[in-house]
């Protein structure tokens, strides 16, 4: 044992690798129901090479590795190790951002670096990135994206994975790989088996000699790496770096809140707007998530729960550089010509939220505690993809589990996001509950498993397949299931990544 | 020309398939895309135009040697031109039906035919018709009829009726309501009677080009003994013949008008006209010999050359042949001119006409597949919502007549002049 | 070498005696190939396969894929069969014609995608989405192509990607005969829950099936996929008008434009596609018609609009004063296909690219604004119904110099090399300029852009032909000296496909993926009956060492 850790020093430095009881204890759990289990050790390594050398020791000593980007507090299950004598890899340390580029709008990062650090350096170069909804402060970008997590904007959302695009990764068996347009030939100095990357800076300068950037994600070759680590809960490769596609900030934009007693009334308004696109920011609330996001303290989320209109949807529409009032303004006469048709009406304040206030909210990672914690300081999410049209009924369902688990209805969140240009749709339930309360906790562990299995037969595509998720998706799948253990096997032949989670 | 001399043609295909389909301008549906009968309901490569570019080039580089595949390859094609058009919204140097045609003439000329064409040949030698009956009996559709004998008279025009419609007793009325309607007209015409002869064209796309010469020759010579100027006929494999092989192979000059010009023009000049209504909604077909095939004949001898190092040529200026200039409105003219009548278009039309599956010796070699391509084309004018299908060749309509029988369908069918009939 | 008998008849059983020949004039016409001739020593013959199968369902290609495996037999797999990858890439295989697997499955309409069989085209799935308001993405190959193809098995990008996306981000979900025989189905369709996703549940089977590029018939067979469609907001049959083959289409005003944006330096150029790309204008953007090459577009534009013209009018058409203003007017310009969603987008749309235009120095071509011209290039580049433009002017072309970077590499100084080696080949090959087509974004929103750069040969010239592979390597010479990763895609391809072991193992040593394709290879092609074209199926012993 002291010799391995001897070994860990030797690759990232005594002040890089922690085993002491109160660390462990933080990584060995998070806030999902995945039962405890406490790493060996904590090592915080500072660049690719480090990683490499922690990676292949791993390999040589069997060791299972948990990679973490983001900091506290964990909600998913999938940094908390599921195998014995884990060691965390614990990447957050890497916080760079190599590259930000406003003319390619394109920018390149670390795992460690955080949406509220990226966006305003972003901002400085007239740059920001698609968010997911009030990410934490703590969460990494790289995380986020690389677990699919769905952003706000769907016309951004070209495919599943944005904004993502090349990446470096560590694989299982130690060897380097890049992929998209900055992999290939490119990134090897060496004609042999294992290619030695180039310096990432180097290849980048070579690169923009010849007018290449890091924005084509396909490849190199015949298959696509990154879609074989995407949601794959650290078990498939470490990534060291990826490159984002970003959005231009926007010149003029303006929040528009369309509110609704039923759900059904303002779906067939929103499949107008997707459909031709007219939207930026486009995503449904109910009353209980938005309450959380706006007010500050129980009571106050409490009372913004009364006033708030039971369904909200909440779109931005934003002009760029060229002519972006006449932008906005025509995209409002048109969406309000079209609201007119479907009986609705956009507004820029509703009670309980007056102008600019949710638009100043979302555009934003969560401030402190975050804002799922802050009605009862704990929370369960469930979240899956299905089509905008089938919500309703899975609302319905889950109303009813809740009922049936006497779980208060007001108390669960709502968050609807449609996803690839308005084709899928994410539906995530958030429920939240006092961690001190022990009955509280049973209630919500067992109607959170009630509700994935319930939710899982009518047709929720967990895609996302975390904890539980996992055993009902890929028992349902067995063709996927074998090609997973099959990639696996190549890619980390002595599954040291992560082992116990997806089907592995 | 020969085989041999469009060997740089056949090297030259795109492989785009586009003689597969009508032009993808077009396309307004899934279902009616299509524009090859042949590879459509027997399926490999071979069987389209670019596939049949390959199989010549196969053959003329002996890769490959005659068998019974070969010749069902070659000869399970009505050359209605659909691949012709196709290929020619883009290509200006490649000629699929020339090509299909050639590589029949080969076939033939090598004595390599389909058995099922020794009976039809016999009989043709000896009574003159591809329809399997006897000379003597060619004339009786005109019994009473009072009309000019050519055989014993002079006329400006000549009708000729052709095979199907003399003997195709269900479809008399045609011939008869013809002569009718141009005698009424005042137009000097005669017909040959029992002693008119095949056209021949039939028998040069299925391609025994040696007999069609024969034919050609001895309707010339008939007709410039008769003293004709024009030569009508109501049927398109006939206008076909006389619009663009007899002038291509020898030199024929008489002005050639299939009826629905005709009477186009005679509805224009005010020499016919309609007192009765039809109230009837009809779809028309346009007949591949009559439409894109039956363009104007313009001879042309000159050379392929080569401009900018490398783009292909014709000087002088080459007829492209690509179906722009083939009959498709007067018979348009003639339906919409009839009161109450409404022409509703199937999608596939004009030039891009699905065929009716007749043509070429298909409905006599390959029955089935000759059945099949009608059955396509009900099909599709039955999805027009039409009571009718309306064409101006009675092998269109004799294959329509039969499809529609054998699956128990409701579609009428018409050819233009009934329906002219009926207006009267 | 014929098959044995008993594999024959296990095949027959399969699908039917009607649906499986050996007729060798069929083989042949199952071998001949485009651009054969540059790898077969001149003939435009290809491999023979053994046979040619129809299969007419998923199971009937998976119960084949699995008698392939039972006698170890070699198996390649095509929809078009267009180019030389679609024919047999070595002796002893069979080859799967998927013409009878022709079904649209669905079109879901709300959720905008549509499910198709392989032998779907383009322009069918056109016509009908377009009933429903939708439209679906097209390969620059055109409307003559295969979706599923385009999105599952090959390359597939086209003038519409920077707003219909890439074809690998409309992929939703894919069924897959894998080579084992077994049967994949991705995403949300593998969880039985339809086929709105294609990711998941957790890492993508999808990055299995393709990549930058994909199996191009070696691997398995795709029998189903489903695309993502975009609004359309024309007619639900668009109008077609005009005398063969000057075909053109009337659509309404308001919503639709089409745009010849041009501009005074190569520097004007780059920034204006930047430009395009941040104010998020345009539905196709393209540098189209400069296919037929920077000296002869103009003229050829006249010719395929008049149908009363022929090629033979070049000559006279570019001695007129007017064509040679042009000419230059149009040297450095793109297509620009406005479609607004509404009027007053297309009215913004139209306005933003004036702006563009004058604070780059642009201007929008006049040609483009004359009526027939106007309709002629919005059927063209929407339904892109007449690709095969690119065989007419000599019979076949290839390319040379491709070029995908940022858009900056418009304004760097390849476009003066690319002109300098055309007119070093000229004569062998047509003498036409630069011919440098490509689209202003290979990515939904902007983000790639270039070129690849047309080679018009006469294919039964072997002067010509030789010229053409002479132009496509001297390009992969001057590139590589360059420091930039070779163009010549299509001969590159050819030679990969068929033949030259050598170049085939030479690439593999250099880059990584290679060794990772092989080991996906070899895992799940245990039997190794995938056809192994491409680059899948080189040996390891092949590889360099280090």
């Amino acid at each position: 044992m002291a010799g391995e850790k001897d070994e860990l020093i030797k690759i990232v430095g005594a002040e890089n690798v922690i085993n002491d009881p109160v660390t462990l204890d933080v990584y060995s759990k998070d806030h999902s129901f995945i039962p405890p289990r406490k790493p060996r050790m904590v090592v915080k390594p500072k660049s690719a090479g480090e990683v490499q050398g922690i990676v292949k020791w791993a390999n040589h000593t069997r060791t299972p590795l948990v990679p973490v980007s983001s900091g506290l507090p964990h909600f998913r299950g999938d940094t908390v190790p599921s195998s014995e004598g884990a060691v965390i890899v614990d990447l957050s340390g890497m916080k760079r951002i190599i590259m930000m580029d406003r003319r390619n709008r394109v920018a390149i990062v670390e795992p460690g670096v955080t949406f509220s650090k990226l966006q305003p350096e972003l901002a400085k170069e007239g740059l920001r990135l698609s968010m997911p909804l009030l990410p934490r402060t703590s969460k990494s970008v790289l995380g986020s994206v690389l677990e699919r997590e769905p952003i706000m904007n769907p016309r951004y959302s070209w495919s599943l994975s944005e904004p993502l695009r090349c990446l470096e990764t560590v694989m299982g068996n130690g060897d380097i790989y890049r992929t998209g347009e900055l992999g290939g030939a490119s990134m090897s100095t060496s004609t042999g088996q294992v290619a030695t990357p180039m310096p990432l800076e180097e290849v980048l300068e070579k690169r923009r000699e010849k007018q290449e950037t890091a924005l084509y994600q396909y490849g190199p070759g015949q298959f696509n790496y990154h879609k074989l680590i995407s949601a794959a809960q650290g078990t498939m490769g470490i990534v060291t770096w990826a490159s984002l596609r970003c959005e231009i900030l926007p010149h003029v934009h303006r929040f528009f809140l369309v509110p609704s007693e039923r759900l059904d009334n303002i779906i067939g308004f929103a499949y107008k707007l997707l459909r031709i696109r007219f939207h930026d920011e486009f995503l449904f609330l109910n009353s209980s998530n938005l309450a959380s996001i706006l007010g500050e303290g129980t009571e106050q989320i409490m009372g913004l729960r009364e006033e708030l209109p039971p369904w909200i949807l909440i779109f931005r529409l934003a002009g760029r550089d060229i002519m972006p009032e006449e932008k906005v303004e025509f995209l409002e006469k048109d969406i309000g010509d079209i609201a007119q048709q479907c009986g609705v009406r956009p507004e820029s304040a509703i009670p309980g939220a007056r102008d600019g206030q949710v638009g100043e909210a979302v555009l934003n990672p969560s401030k402190e505690p975050y804002w799922k914690l802050c009605c009862k300081g704990g929370c369960q999410d469930i979240f899956f993809l299905t089509t905008l049209n089938r919500i309703p009924e899975f609302v319905t369902t889950m109303y009813s589990l809740a009922e049936a688990f006497k779980y208060s209805q007001s108390d669960i969140g709502v968050y609807i996001q449609p996803t690839h240009l308005g084709t899928s749709c994410h539906l995530e339930f958030s429920l939240p509950f006092d961690p001190g309360d022990g009955g509280e906790v049973a209630k919500v562990q067992g109607l959170f498993t009630k509700a994935s299995e319930e939710l899982g037969k009518q047709g929720a595509f967990f895609s996302r397949p975390y904890g539980i998720w996992a055993d009902m998706e890929y028992s349902r799948n067995a063709e996927h299931t074998s090609l997973l253990r099959k990639l696996k096997r190549i890619f980390d032949p002595n599954s040291v990544l992560n082992p116990g989670k997806l089907c592995f | 020309m020969a085989l041999e001399d469009y060997r740089a043609t056949v090297k030259r295909c795109s492989r785009c398939s586009y003689c597969k389909w009508i032009p993808f301008a077009h396309v307004k549906s899934w279902r009616f895309a299509k524009g090859c009968p042949s590879i459509e309901f027997n399926k490999f490569q071979s069987y389209s135009a670019s596939g049949r570019f390959a199989v010549s080039l196969s053959l003329l580089e002996g890769r490959i040697s005659y068998t019974d595949g070969l010749l069902d390859i070659v000869f399970k094609c009505m050359l209605d031109g659909s691949c012709d058009v196709s290929c020619k919204v883009c290509r200006y140097d490649l000629e699929p039906v020339e090509v299909m045609r050639q590589l029949r003439f080969k076939l033939i000329d090598d004595g390599q035919f389909p058995p099922q064409d020794i009976p039809l040949i016999d009989n043709l030698r000896k009574e003159d018709n591809m329809m399997m009956k006897s000379k003597a009996e060619r004339g009786k559709w005109a019994e009473g009829l009072d009309v000019k004998d050519l055989t014993q008279e002079e006329a400006e025009v000549a009708f000729h009726v052709g095979c199907r419609l003399c003997y195709d007793e269900e479809l008399w009325r045609i011939p008869r309501t013809v002569v009718t309607l141009l005698r009424n007209a005042g137009i000097d015409v005669g017909i040959m009677g029992r002693d008119e002869n095949c056209c021949g064209g039939r028998l040069c796309d299925m391609g025994y080009r040696g007999e069609f010469i024969k034919y050609a020759e001895n309707n010339i010579e008939a007709w410039t003994t008769a003293g004709v100027k024009t030569v009508v006929t109501a049927c398109s494999d006939g206008y076909h013949a006389f619009k663009r092989l007899y002038p291509a192979e020898l030199d024929s000059k008489f002005e050639v008008l299939h009826i629905t010009e005709l009477l186009d023009r005679l509805i224009k000049e005010g020499k016919i006209k309609f007192s009765k209504t039809v109230p009837m909604t009809v779809t028309y077909h346009d007949p591949c010999h009559l439409g894109r095939r039956g363009e104007p004949y313009v001879p042309w001898s000159g050379e392929q050359k080569k401009i900018r190092g490398q783009v292909l040529v014709y000087e002088p200026r080459k007829p492209r042949n690509n179906g722009a200039l083939g009959i498709y409105e007067p018979p348009r003219n003639v339906l919409r001119s009839i009161p109450g009548l409404e022409l509703v278009e199937m999608e596939r039309n004009r030039e891009y006409a699905w065929c009716c599956g007749a043509g070429a010796g298909v409905m006599e070699r390959y029955p089935d597949f000759s059945s099949l391509t009608a059955g396509e084309r009900i099909e599709e004018a039955s999805a027009t919502g039409a009571e009718a299908i309306v064409s101006a060749c009675p092998w269109c309509e004799r294959n329509f007549i039969d499809v529609i029988n054998d699956r128990g369908e409701r579609m009428k069918v018409y050819d233009i002049v009934d329906l002219v009939r009926e207006a009267l | 070498m014929a098959l044995l008998r008993e594999v024959y008849e296990a095949l027959e059983d399969i699908v039917g005696p009607d649906n499986i020949t050996e007729e060798p004039a069929t083989l042949d016409s199952y071998a001949y190939q485009w651009i054969a001739e540059l790898v077969a020593d001149g003939s435009k013959f290809l491999t023979r396969p053994e046979a040619v199968l129809l299969p007419g369902s998923t199971e009937e290609v998976q119960a084949i894929v699995k008698t392939c495996n039972r006698y170890k037999l070699k198996f390649h797999v095509y929809s078009t069969g267009w180019g030389p990858w679609a024919a047999a890439p070595t002796e002893g295989q069979i080859l799967l014609d998927l013409r009878r697997m022709d079904r649209i499955v669905e079109i879901d309409e709300q959720n905008m995608f549509a499910v198709v069989e392989p032998y779907v085209m383009a322009g069918q799935l056109q016509a009908e989405a377009m009933k429903v308001g939708l439209n679906n993405h097209i390969s620059g190959a055109g409307a003559g192509t295969s979706v599923l193809a385009n999105a599952a098995c090959f390359q597939g990008g086209g003038p519409d990607c920077i707003y219909f996306a890439s074809p690998q981000d409309s992929t939703l979900a894919i069924e897959w005969v894998m080579p084992t025989g077994d049967i994949l189905r991705t995403g949300s369709l593998g969880s039985d829950l339809g086929w709105f996703c294609a990711e998941g549940p957790g890492p993508s089977a999808q990055g299995v099936i393709r990549g930058a590029l994909a199996g191009a018939g070696g691997w398995g067979v795709i029998t189903k996929v489903a695309v993502r469609l975009v609004h359309w907001p024309g007619p639900s049959v668009m109008p077609i008008e005009g005398t063969v083959p000057a075909y053109n289409s009337t659509l309404p005003e308001n919503l639709f434009r089409a745009t010849f944006p041009a501009f005074p330096s190569w520097q004007a150029f780059a920034d204006a596609v930047y430009k395009i790309y941040d104010s998020e204008i345009g539905y196709i953007a393209h540098r189209q018609f400069i296919m037929w090459g920077d000296e002869l577009q103009a003229a050829f534009l006249k010719v395929v609009t008049d149908p009363t013209r022929q090629l033979c009018d070049l000559k006279e058409l570019l001695e007129m004063p007017e064509i040679q203003q042009l000419t230059e007017e149009m040297r450095r310009n793109f297509q620009l296909i406005l479609v607004g969603m509404t009027q007053r987008d297309l009215e913004y749309q139209q306005k933003v690219l004036d702006h563009i235009l004058s604070e780059t120095g642009g201007w929008n071509v006049a040609l483009v604004d004359e009526p027939a011209m106007q309709r002629y290039v919005l059927l063209y580049m929407i339904k892109l119904c007449f690709k095969n433009l690119n065989f007419t002017a000599s019979g076949s072309f290839l390319d040379t110099y491709n070029t995908i970077a940022s858009p900056d590499v418009w304004a760097s100084e390849e476009m003066e090399t690319v002109k300098e080696l055309m007119k070093k080949y000229a004569g062998r090959i047509v003498d036409a300029g630069e011919q440098a087509m490509g689209p202003l974004s290979g990515q939904a929103g902007g983000g790639i852009s270039g070129w690849e750069n047309f080679v018009f040969y006469d294919p039964q010239d072997p002067d010509s032909v030789k010229a053409s592979m002479e132009v496509s390597d001297e390009g992969d010479k001057i590139k590589a000296e360059k420091g930039r990763p070779p163009g010549g895609m299509l001969l590159g391809l050819a030679r990969g496909t068929h033949g030259d072991e050598e170049i085939r193992a030479k690439k593999l040593s250099k880059s990584p993926e290679y060794r990772w394709q092989r080991k996906l290879k070899e895992v799940l092609d245990p039997n190794g009956v995938g056809s192994g074209n491409y680059f899948w199926g080189a040996e390891p012993s092949k590889e360099g060492k280090k």
